[in-house]
């Protein structure tokens, strides 16, 4: 077997030795030349050792990455938390305003429909549903103390909504015109025949005692007919969507899509009988006597 | 005291039942608490607790409903009564066999409510069972079966009886 000797020997040494010395003596007499010489012997040599090079630097950018990532991602699971929490934020702020804005457009057509329609009314809010599965019926945060009374007619700019069967000193019952129970007089707008809206099981209205001879078709609108007590002339009622002759025969009957859709409403006009001051001027009057 | 406790379930029962619990209507019907609060202060309390919070509870209910006030009290005065003397008398009271109890009792009251109240031509008596009598009747069944059985889980309803009857 044979033995690599990586020793070096005496003259190579010396070899060396003189190498160096002229070298020295190269750079320092004939400094530029020397540089280029090298510099170009060294151009396929830093090409081969770029690879590598580049290979480690690779995996110590990886690395970095990966280092860099996982801090990074720290911070950045903070702030995505605090971006959701702004979010959220921000997304109940919006509903909020969303919300006031639509109550806000709500009460302004309540009022100018209160301006527009002349008859004194209270306006009132919806605050609850009737207790029990037996009638339709909604409470108003308003009663007798605000001068509601039973029998008083209550409205929306859209239509009727109902009548008020019940108080006390601070809520008022209405039973909705979809409520069976409830009997209103209407009269087609078109033909002017009269009748009387009841409210049907399945939760819409009909109209009942349409002269046999009547004129009335789907489509035409069913408005208060103002002569029992509640409601004046020609708030809407429904529109009627299918007639038919009632059992017995004598009448028409129409069944009616309610103009208001009382399950939903939030604020509602309550009609006052003529002789009951209004609301501005009961305010009117408090304010006098709060001055006096 | 007692007085007081029941007073403040009344406060709470009676919003809950008039805001919160129209919204989650189930099949078209809803639970009916003030029943349901009467049948339980008659099982857990005796017959007489049970009729005088069924009737508070008819009373300040119907102040928010259509409903005639005497129908309300005297229907869920009569069925705490009921279900205090049917506490009394039944041997074991697991949350099964109030909750089937409570469905009885609910089909009941609502019958007989029908029969009371003057309602229209169209809400007949097929009417009423099918609409209103029937799903209240499974609601409230469901609702004082659970609460008997968190009350019962948590508070050892069981042995209390026992000793509240002995007494």
């Amino acid at each position: 077997m044979r033995m690599v000797n990586f020793r070096a020997s005496y003259n190579t040494g010396r070899l060396v030795a003189v190498l160096a010395v002229v070298l020295l003596v190269g750079f320092l007499l004939l400094p530029t030349q020397f540089q280029q010489i090298f510099q170009q012997a060294g151009s396929p040599v830093g090409w081969v050792v770029s690879w590598p090079l580049r290979a480690m630097a690779g995996v110590k950018d990886g690395l970095a990455d990966l280092w860099n990532g996982y801090v990074a991602l720290r911070g950045v699971e903070a702030e995505n938390r605090e971006l959701r929490k702004e979010i959220e934020y921000l997304k109940g702020q919006n509903s909020q305003l969303r919300e006031a804005a639509a109550a806000t457009d709500r009460l302004a057509a309540l009022l100018e429909f209160k301006q527009q329609a002349g008859i004194p009314t209270i306006a009132a809010q919806v605050i609850g549903r009737d207790t029990g599965n037996w009638y339709r019926a909604i409470i108003l945060n308003k009663g007798e103390a605000d001068g509601l009374r039973p029998d008083m007619g209550v409205i929306t700019p859209a239509g009727v909504v109902g009548r008020i069967v019940k108080t006390t000193a601070a809520t008022s019952v209405v039973l909705l015109v979809t409520d069976p129970n409830n009997a209103i007089a209407g009269v087609v707008q078109r033909t002017r025949d009269e009748g009387i809206v009841e409210g049907t099981a399945s939760g819409l209205a009909r109209l009942k005692y349409i002269p046999m001879l009547s004129d009335a078709r789907p489509g035409d609108q069913v408005v208060t007919s103002g002569l029992v007590g509640g409601f004046p002339k020609g708030l809407a009622i429904g529109t009627i969507t299918k007639i038919h002759k009632e059992d017995g025969g004598l009448f028409l009957s129409a069944e009616l899509t309610p103009a208001v859709e009382g399950e939903h409403i939030e604020e509602v006009l309550v009609i006052q009988p003529l002789s009951v001051p209004g609301e501005g001027e009961r305010q009117g009057a408090f304010k006098g006597k709060s001055k006096s | 005291m007692r007085v007081l406790v029941w007073s403040a379930l009344i406060a709470v029962l009676v919003p809950l039942q008039s805001v919160l619990l129209p919204s989650i209507k189930i099949g078209g019907a809803m639970a009916d608490f003030g029943l349901v609060a009467a049948c339980l202060a008659g099982v857990l309390g005796g017959e007489l607790h049970g009729l005088l919070v069924g009737l508070a509870m008819g009373w300040v209910m119907s102040l928010f409903s259509v409903i005639d006030p005497v129908v309300a009290m005297g229907i869920k005065g009569a069925a705490g009564y009921v279900a205090g003397f049917a506490g009394r008398y039944l041997v074991s009271l697991s949350p099964l066999i109030v909750a089937i109890g409570m469905g009885v009792l609910s089909c009941g009251a609502g019958l007989a409510t029908a029969l009371l109240l003057s309602l229209h031509e169209v809400q007949n008596g097929w009417w009423a069972l099918r609409v209103v009598v029937l799903p209240q009747a499974v609601l409230d069944a469901l609702v004082g079966g659970v609460l008997y059985w968190g009350l019962a889980s948590r508070y050892g309803m069981g042995r209390w009886l026992g000793e509240h009857r002995a007494a």
